[in-house]
């Protein structure tokens, strides 16, 4: 009886220290989990997770909101987090429209340099001061839509990325054949 | 005028996959007649049989599948499946064991797991296991060589045996009446020999037997031989695989043979016996389920050749190639997960 | 001199893998290098090769030959040339020589068929270093193999080169531009290769041709036993398809292989082919740029098939005419061989530099590849491979598309030479899918750098939100400091201060994006400045209002409806912020005390008027006249407010203890309600002003004179982004903005308003 007692008193001694030396030893910094999520997500930072950012949001998710809240991810964003948080691929909120890179553009002639695109933009793709014309840096613009509606006078729009011979992706069949 | 648009390259060899299954069809095609020869028409009713009934089921699955059908069996695969299912069950065999066989290979086999080309196993030899394992005493009785037995069955006798309602009752009639006409396979009764103390030496005496080989045995594997070379000129298989399989089936039987001749038997007739000769040229070389690289196909051979000394001498079945084949498909993936090919400008592969 | 000349390595490497497609090679190396007649028409893409470059000439601008038409200076810029002598006819996106036939920005010019050259100027000495590369550079050379990289910069490499290697294997079937260029221009080749030994100084120097190209191998030899090129050789190779390409033909006289991502001059070797070597000698030599190739038009749609010298630019309908081009429905026009050439969609595309063959063959003599069946996982295409990678694994993931996984298996190493495809039983376009891959693998990759970069600057931003909200209470606490010890003091700046403190604490309660931070020293007066800015700026917008052409109206109309149904649609969430265009000045005095005024009157008027604005400014009409009525109204309620106020102006100490406790005692809160009815309210005085200055249909210069300078103070104080951009110090830019612009202006600041006040009003309502 004593020996069990001394016994397991011990046991249970031991194992607190192993226990404690590895918390220690071990200590995970951070929450790995949220920057892997972080990896995946597109960046965009527009929020329409609901998440002021993709920070925020992959934070969200590691502690299990759903994996569907980001449309410019795309349904191969969500399937990759359903991957990674082991969790069954659910359809996107938003409608798959958005798989088109677009990027915001500026209608020049129409703009009147009121700012607030620039004040919207979370990634400081618009220059321009107050009363000139703005225009959006097209190759830092992530398209997360965030400038169009602040715009008093509608000149902002989305457009798709057009492609150029280098960005060009082989697809032959969408060759458009001209009869002559 | 509009122009066409299409990928390069712009030109093609033009030896389609139907060409490359129907050479390979008509190399195997001699040693089908000598095996037709020594065995009796049975083997040729038993492989037109497996083929109607293998593009019967082929097209049903094209159809259920809702793929093009006659794109699909105008690719001659499954005739070669057909054909290998065909030579390798016993001559006068039950017509409904050959329809299962051939309906499983293509069905569950080939078809089940995505058809040409993303089957794991051999159809046929994967069908060939399961009839060897469901149906044993069908598949091990065989027909005594011709020049062995002492009458010859006629075609209609043996269509009569194949196509018999009531075919054990039948067969048994035609083995009481005809004595010998089918017994055990060479490499069968060397191996129950040995089990019961004859040395190889006295077994070899016996009338099934040429003196070193099999009677008729050694010639169908000659014919085999001299297609599966035909083919490897045509350049329809590698070498890789057939040698791998000869090569390591010659050294495991040799060293054996040289450390104690009574009770082994020769290389040369572990090389010209049962299927070693269409094992080596026309089932192992089916690249669907082989390894990808030159070294991984030598080491897949190899590992079919050592599998099949093995089991021939140490295993409970006498002919061990579909096991062999079988196992070596399981590792095909793994191989070719092992053995790359060093891309160039790469240090390794 | 040539002691070591045409000695011949007899070690060669053996090419792994590779075809033998039938060559087809008889059908156009039978006959001379012939000339076709002149194009009327050029098509010329800018650039070519190499991005960067600002065109030179203008629509219309009559070019000479071998003038070049743009200007550029980054290493991989190459000048385009005019090929022949004309106007430049358009400059505007046309189909590109591509397989996808994406428009590109292209010159054409018309030719007027004088040919007028610019006078090329030989050289006369013996060329420097820097001479010879200058040279080469402005002739525009690129790799004439099909790359089309900048020959000047492979010739200024910055390692030491041991081994040059001309490349004369032209390997793909039906090409002979490279054979018969051997054969009837060796002497010359052998002088642009002297010139490349020159510049990389090799220890040997090795000219590569096929065996099938017997005779070009004999006019090389004669031409270098001739020649006095020191460690120079000719080496016959095998024929075997892909030993023309460039890491394969080092394969096989070296028996090296190029590092994966690396350049042959990581080894000490460079390859050039050999028309490059005649396009340096012509350029070198004789000052001519890169002007023309040899291009071999082949196949059996063609009823004269041959080899052509052919301007850079020239339309490919152009060649096809004059070859006798026989179209048949579903005819394919490949430009390269059978092996790497693509397939055009229209004829309307120029020659390139890199263009060296045009295959037309019949229907029957390429036919097209049967319908693709199921990989059947033979391993021809391992076999064939020239780069030893696994061509049916690299299937299966691309087709499914498992690009990482196919990363893995070295997809970025296949030089797409269709070997594969060639032997494949099974039909498959294998080629066409690791482009896809590569495509796609490509885009993954800069859409993850693009995530990064978003990330970054998402980083950076809010890290700058985060500092100025700080420095903003900073300035917040500080001003209050101030205010408290210059309570005592007597001047007008103390109003000024005062009325600064409650905007700047206003700003930033309210402001959601708003980011002011001041920066010059005199806060104070700037603030005021800036309050003074906003309604200075809706007083000149709404002049400019009064001041519209008949032609406006529509346009305000509209922009107004479309203010309104967002409105509707949507909710207002960003602050009212108006910046200015003029650069920020230190404000005078003057500026200082006009601005002081008008918010003390802003104050006043807003406390007696604001029901009365608002129903002014909350019917924003269509139509000028009724706007006018509406601004007529609020002029004189605005007067009235004036003459009310007058006593305001001078009683300093009133305004200040007002101004001050202005929070509570004028407006009982700080809300965003009571700032924007302020602003409302400061409009329509603004107006009235106006009016009473008898300037409503002028542009009023006085008034904005004193509002811009204002409005340049409140930039300065709001701290703008750091990518605002400055005009100079024009004080009336705002003013002489054109008629058109200010109509946009009154349009969207009428919008803006709207949404202020309809906000303003839910506040109230709340």
């Amino acid at each position: 009886m004593l020996i069990a007692v001394v016994l397991l008193t011990l046991l249970a001694l031991v194992f607190g220290v192993v226990l404690g030396f590895a918390a220690e030893k071990f200590k995970v910094e951070g929450n790995p989990i949220v920057d892997q999520i972080e990896a995946l997500l597109p960046q965009t930072q527009c929020g329409q997770c609901g998440y002021p950012g993709c920070r925020p949001y992959a934070e969200a998710i590691a502690n299990g909101e759903k994996i569907n809240r980001c449309p410019p991810g795309g349904s191969a964003t969500m399937e990759k987090l359903a991957d990674l948080m082991g969790v069954e691929p659910e359809p996107l909120t938003a409608t798959a429209e958005t798989q088109v890179r677009k990027v915001a553009f500026i209608r020049e002639e129409e703009c009147i340099g009121c700012t607030k695109c620039i004040q919207a933009c979370p990634v400081d793709a618009i220059v321009g001061a107050g009363k000139l014309m703005h225009t959006v840096l097209a190759s830092a613009c992530t398209g997360c839509d965030l400038c169009v509606e602040p715009c008093p006078v509608d000149c902002i729009e989305m457009l798709p990325v057009k492609q150029d011979l280098r960005t060009w992706d082989w697809q032959l069949n969408a060759i458009p054949v001209k009869t002559l | 005028m509009a122009f066409k648009i299409a990928s390069s390259p712009h030109i093609n060899r033009q030896l389609q996959t139907s060409t490359v299954m129907q050479r390979v069809l008509l190399c195997a095609m001699p040693a089908l007649v000598v095996q037709c020869a020594f065995f009796g028409w049975g083997t040729l009713i038993q492989v037109i049989l497996a083929m109607t009934v293998a593009m019967c089921a082929e097209a049903l699955i094209m159809q259920l599948r809702q793929r093009p059908v006659i794109h699909t069996i105008s690719d001659n695969s499954a005739l070669l499946t057909a054909f290998l299912l065909g030579v390798a069950i016993p001559p006068l065999a039950p017509w409904w064991l050959i329809l299962i066989g051939t309906a499983f290979a293509i069905v569950i086999v080939k078809q089940l797991y995505g058809g040409l080309g993303q089957n794991l196993f051999n159809p046929a030899m994967a069908a060939y296991v399961l009839l060897l394992i469901a149906f044993p005493v069908q598949m091990t009785s065989w027909v005594a060589p011709i020049t062995a037995a002492q009458h010859s069955v006629s075609f209609l006798d043996t269509l009569h045996i194949i196509f018999s309602s009531s075919q054990i009752a039948v067969a048994d009639t035609y083995r009481l009446g005809i004595d010998g006409t089918t017994m055990a396979t060479p490499l069968d009764t060397l191996k129950t020999d040995l089990h019961s103390g004859i040395t190889t030496a006295d077994s070899l005496q016996k009338l099934i037997f040429n003196g070193w080989a099999g009677k008729g045995w050694f010639w169908v594997n000659l014919t085999y031989l001299a297609g599966g070379l035909m083919m490897l000129r045509l350049k329809l298989i590698r070498w890789h695989i057939s040698a791998g399989v000869l090569g390591a089936l010659f050294i495991c039987s040799a060293v054996a043979w040289a450390w104690e001749p009574l009770t082994h038997v020769s290389p040369l007739m572990q090389l010209f016996s049962g299927a070693t000769m269409v094992g080596a040229f026309f089932i192992a070389t089916d690249p669907v389920t082989a390894a990808t690289s030159n070294r991984g196909r030598l080491l897949f051979g190899a590992i079919i050749g050592v599998l099949v000394y093995l089991i021939r001498s140490f295993g409970g079945y006498p002919d061990a190639f579909a096991f062999a084949v079988l196992l070596a498909n399981i590792s095909a993936p793994l191989i070719d997960y092992y053995i790359k090919p060093r891309t160039y400008g790469h240090l390794r592969g | 001199m040539s002691l070591t000349a045409s000695t011949e390595h007899t070690v060669l490497w053996p090419l792994t893998g590779g075809i033998h497609p039938p060559e087809m090679k008889l059908l156009s190396n039978t006959t001379p290098i012939q000339r076709l007649l002149p194009a009327n028409e050029y098509f010329l893409p800018l650039p070519q090769v190499g991005e960067t470059a600002v065109l030179a000439i203008k629509q219309g601008q009559r070019v000479l030959k071998g003038q070049p038409l743009t200007r550029g200076i980054s290493a991989m810029y190459l000048a385009v040339h005019a090929p022949t002598s004309g106007t430049i006819a358009a400059i505007e996106p046309r189909p590109s020589n591509h397989p996808s036939a994406l428009p590109v920005l292209t010159c054409v010019l018309q030719s007027d068929g004088l040919d007028e050259a610019v006078s090329f100027t030989a050289a006369s000495e013996p060329l420097s270093h820097e001479q010879i590369l200058q040279r080469i550079r402005d002739a525009g050379i690129a790799g004439m193999g099909g790359a089309m990289f900048p020959s000047h910069i492979k010739l200024n490499p910055a390692s030491k080169i041991k081994r040059l290697i001309i490349n004369g294997v032209e390997c793909e079937p039906y090409i002979t531009a490279d054979d018969r260029l051997m054969r009837e221009y060796a002497s010359d080749i052998l002088n642009g290769v002297a010139l490349m030994q020159q510049l990389l100084q090799p220890e040997t120097t090795t000219i590569a041709i096929e065996d099938n190209k017997p005779e070009a191998a004999q006019a090389m030899r004669q031409a270098l036993a001739a020649s006095t090129l020191p460690q120079c050789s000719i080496q016959v190779i095998p024929t075997k398809y892909p030993s023309g390409g460039e890491k394969q033909l080092i394969q096989i006289l070296t028996g090296q292989e190029v590092p994966s991502g690396a350049i042959p001059a990581h080894l000490g070797i460079v390859v050039q082919n050999v028309g490059t070597a005649f396009a340096i000698q012509q350029a070198v030599y004789q000052g001519v740029p890169l002007l023309e190739r040899v291009i071999t038009v082949t196949g059996s749609n063609i009823e004269k098939p041959g080899n052509y010298w052919v301007s850079v630019g020239t339309p490919i309908r152009h060649i096809l005419e004059q070859t006798g081009f026989k179209a048949t429905p579903d005819s394919k026009v490949i430009v390269g061989g059978p092996m790497m050439g693509y397939t055009l969609s229209t004829v309307d595309v120029p020659v390139l530099k890199g263009s060296n063959c045009l295959l037309l063959p019949q229907a029957q003599e390429l036919a097209d590849a049967p319908q693709e069946r199921s990989c059947i996982r033979c391993g021809e295409c391992a076999q064939v491979c020239p780069v030893s990678l696994l061509p049916q694994q690299l299937y299966w993931h691309a087709k499914a598309a498992e690009y990482d996984k196919a990363e893995n298996f070295h997809l970025q190493d296949c030089i797409e030479c269709g070997c594969c495809s060639y032997v494949c039983p099974s039909d498959i376009p294998l080629v066409q899918y690791y482009r896809v891959a590569k495509a796609a693998i490509r885009k993954t990759r800069e859409e993850k750098l693009h995530a990064e970069h978003a990330k970054m600057r998402f980083e950076a931003r809010s890290l700058r939100m985060e500092q100025e909200k700080l420095e903003r209470e900073a300035k917040a606490r500080e001003a209050a400091e101030k205010r408290k010890s210059a309570m005592s003091g007597n001047e007008k700046d103390a109003v000024a201060a005062a009325l600064a403190r409650v905007k700047a604490k206003q700003a930033a309660q309210g402001a959601v994006e708003e980011s002011p931070a001041p920066t010059t020293a005199d806060s104070k007066a700037t603030i005021a400045a800036a309050v003074s800015g906003i309604k200075a700026q809706n007083q000149e917008t709404s002049g400019s209002n009064v001041t519209n052409q008949e032609d406006k109206k529509a346009a305000i109309a509209a922009a107004i409806a479309r203010a309104k149904a967002k409105k509707i649609a949507a909710t207002p969430t960003l602050t009212e912020t108006l910046t200015a265009s003029a650069p920020a000045q230190a404000a005078d005095k003057k500026a200082k005390v006009a601005a002081a005024i008008a918010s003390a009157k802003a104050k006043r008027t807003q406390a007696a008027d604001t029901p009365n604005t608002e129903a002014q400014l909350s019917a924003p009409n269509a139509t000028d006249k009724q706007a006018m009525i509406a601004a007529a109204v609020a002029k004189a309620k605005a007067r009235k407010a004036a003459v009310e106020n007058t006593s305001a102006e001078v009683d300093n100490a009133a305004v200040t203890v007002e101004a001050s406790s202005a929070p509570t005692t004028l407006t009982e809160s700080t809300t965003d309600a009571a700032q924007k009815a302020r602003i409302a309210a400061a409009v329509a005085k603004a107006k009235a002003k106006k009016a009473s200055s008898a300037t409503a249909t002028e542009a009023p210069e006085k008034t904005t004179a004193a509002s811009t300078i204002a409005a340049a103070a409140k930039q300065h104080t709001e701290g703008n982004m750091p990518e605002t951009v400055n005009t100079d110090g024009d004080t009336h830019a705002s003013v002489s903005l054109s008629d058109d612009k200010k109509a946009r202006v009154v349009a969207a600041v009428a919008k803006a308003k709207q949404k202020a006040r309809e906000r303003a009003r839910e506040q109230e309502n709340n």
